[in-house]
């Protein structure tokens, strides 16, 4: 872990001095050196602009995310469980899943008009189906010999499905999360980008349109490291959850 | 204390036809009074194979008939696919039979009841609960207090002797530890009928007879019925009262042999007892011709 800790510094450190040094040698707007970025980003985080545009995006992500999480899991868990309920929705589901989400766009701005909503809903589309599906598979691969157990020791249905399917399944559904957070950030981008312009997207579109590539490269900056925090976040969680099975892996 | 939730024994014979059909259960029946606790007949058993559109029949078992006795320990040998394992699955009330009955103290199999509990071959533990937190699920659905839970479960886990592993979690131990605690799972409902299935199949050969030892060791003291169901014949011999043969495809009876070794059976006598090596080879003489008539 320390090792890991120490090569990820070098590899940080080692790309900020050549972004540097290139961009010193370029003297050129389209690669401005890390340095001028750093001063742009300090500029932004003084004068408000950041914080403000960053807490609005958040809070879009975060009810966009926790509603994807809750219909995902409900949803994949009844999937998994119910053939019934599987062969209903899972047509859906899997063309959803592939399909191109920003194609919605449009019609999430005619049903949802053009605040906040909409924003939520793009979150909420982006993630909520690659945790539908690895919640159902999840619940799919559990032993069948513990739920045989469960009944063989007199649990019933409800009992099954909460002492031996959910937790069973949870490695499964944390891996949902994992892949969900990803997605719903880059949902919060598109949907602050192509919906309205607010928060985050709306700083990117500005700056991008201004030339003013020393500040855009510092919200960009910023987008990566929400996106690197958050992801660590919902691994924290993982592991406290699931710390039973990232040991059987390590073994 | 351990938790009651077996009824006491009746010593009443329960009203019903007589089931024994075979010479040797009849013989045995003069010589040992005590009732049949668990009473097969006529059991049948098919499953449906379905290959793309074509569904077909597999007979898994044909008109099985066997009682046992309270306290008895019987073994259920056989070649892979006799249908050992899918009767004392449906002696469990796990799956359903076509036709016959199942009775246990005169009541018919229905379904899984609090008189009988299961050990499983692959130890079926759940992974993400520690030891002691596994042998409490079998108590958390007979609805004990949480107190009662853990008392019982560590008094199990005593007894079994992983007292000092409560807090392990499965994957920590090794096989055979994991099996002491799915045998302490079971024993902790305090079944009348403990019900095994090829539970020493997946351990090494030294740990298989350490656990066998101890298991007679723990029989011998708790006095419960077992139905143990395995494909060593050595395993079946220094462990049984009797031993049932079973013959393939579809599964039927083939055989019912008493084993009259003395007990308490230390291993490494009984072992080199002329009876047990002479029932050995006997069991694997009827075994072969059960595989060749089959053939």
């Amino acid at each position: 872990m320390k090792n890991r800790f120490g090569s990820n510094v070098l590899s940080i450190l080692s790309l900020a001095i050549l972004w540097e040094v290139a961009g010193r040698a370029m003297d050129s707007t389209l690669i401005p050196p890390l340095s001028q970025i750093a001063a742009a980003w300090l500029k932004l985080l003084g004068n408000g602009k950041l914080l403000a545009n960053l807490t609005m995006s958040l809070t879009t992500l975060a009810i966009g995310f926790l509603l994807a999480v809750f219909v995902g899991v409900v949803l994949g868990l009844l999937m998994g469980r119910f053939r019934a309920v599987e062969h209903f929705l899972d047509l859906y589901v899997n063309a959803l899943m592939s399909a191109p989400t920003t194609a919605f766009v449009p019609i999430l701005i005619l049903w949802f008009g053009l605040g906040v909503e909409s924003r939520i809903a793009v979150v909420f589309l982006f993630a909520v189906f690659v945790i539908i599906i690895n919640t159902m598979t999840g619940v799919k691969q559990v032993d069948g010999v513990l739920v045989e157990m469960a009944r063989s020791f007199g649990a019933k249905e409800r009992e099954i499905f909460f002492k031996i399917i959910v937790p069973a399944a949870l490695p499964a559904i944390m891996a949902g999360l994992r892949l969900g957070i990803g997605r719903a950030v880059k949902g919060m981008v598109t949907a602050e980008m192509l919906l309205t312009l607010t928060g985050i997207g709306a700083m990117i579109m500005q700056y991008g349109s201004a030339f003013a590539t020393d500040s855009l490269f510092a919200v960009i900056l910023t987008v990566l490291v929400v996106a690197l925090v958050t992801m660590k976040a919902v691994q924290w969680l993982d592991r406290r959850l699931t710390g039973w099975k990232a040991e059987i892996a390590i073994e | 204390m351990p938790v009651q939730t077996v009824q006491p024994v009746q010593s009443v014979q329960q009203a019903g036809k007589p089931l024994e059909s075979s010479n040797v259960l009849n013989a045995l029946n003069v010589l040992n009074e005590s009732k049949h606790l668990v009473k097969i007949h006529g059991v049948s058993k098919s499953f449906h194979k379905i290959v793309k559109e074509n569904t077909t029949e597999i007979k898994a078992l044909s008109d099985v008939s066997l009682s046992i006795r309270e306290n008895e320990f019987v073994s259920i040998i056989g070649p892979s696919g006799c249908g050992k394992t899918t009767l004392l699955k449906m002696i469990d009330g796990l799956i359903p039979y076509d036709s016959g009955t199942i009775v246990i103290d005169g009541t018919a199999v229905t379904g899984p009841g609090p008189d009988r509990a299961v050990v499983f071959q692959s130890f079926a533990l759940l992974p993400w609960r520690t030891v002691l937190a596994n042998v409490e699920f079998s108590l958390e659905l007979r609805q004990l207090s949480r107190e009662d839970r853990t008392k019982t479960a560590r008094d199990y886990l005593k007894r079994v002797g992983l007292a000092d592993f409560e807090s392990h979690y499965p994957h920590e131990l090794s096989g055979g530890m994991q099996q002491r605690a799915g045998l302490a799972r079971a024993l902790a409902v305090n079944p009348a009928i403990l019900l095994m299935d090829e539970p020493f199949g997946a351990v090494d050969a030294q740990t298989r007879q350490l656990l066998q030892e101890e298991l007679l060791e723990l029989w011998q003291r708790e006095r419960k019925t077992v139905i143990f169901v395995t494909h060593s014949m050595d395993e079946a011999v220094y462990l049984s009262d009797r031993v049932v043969v079973m013959s393939p495809r579809p599964g039927k009876v083939a055989e019912i042999l008493d084993v009259p070794l003395p007990r308490p059976r230390v291993s490494e006598e009984v072992r080199r007892h002329a009876k047990f090596v002479d029932l050995t080879n006997y069991i694997w003489e009827s075994l072969k011709r059960a595989m060749e008539n089959h053939r």
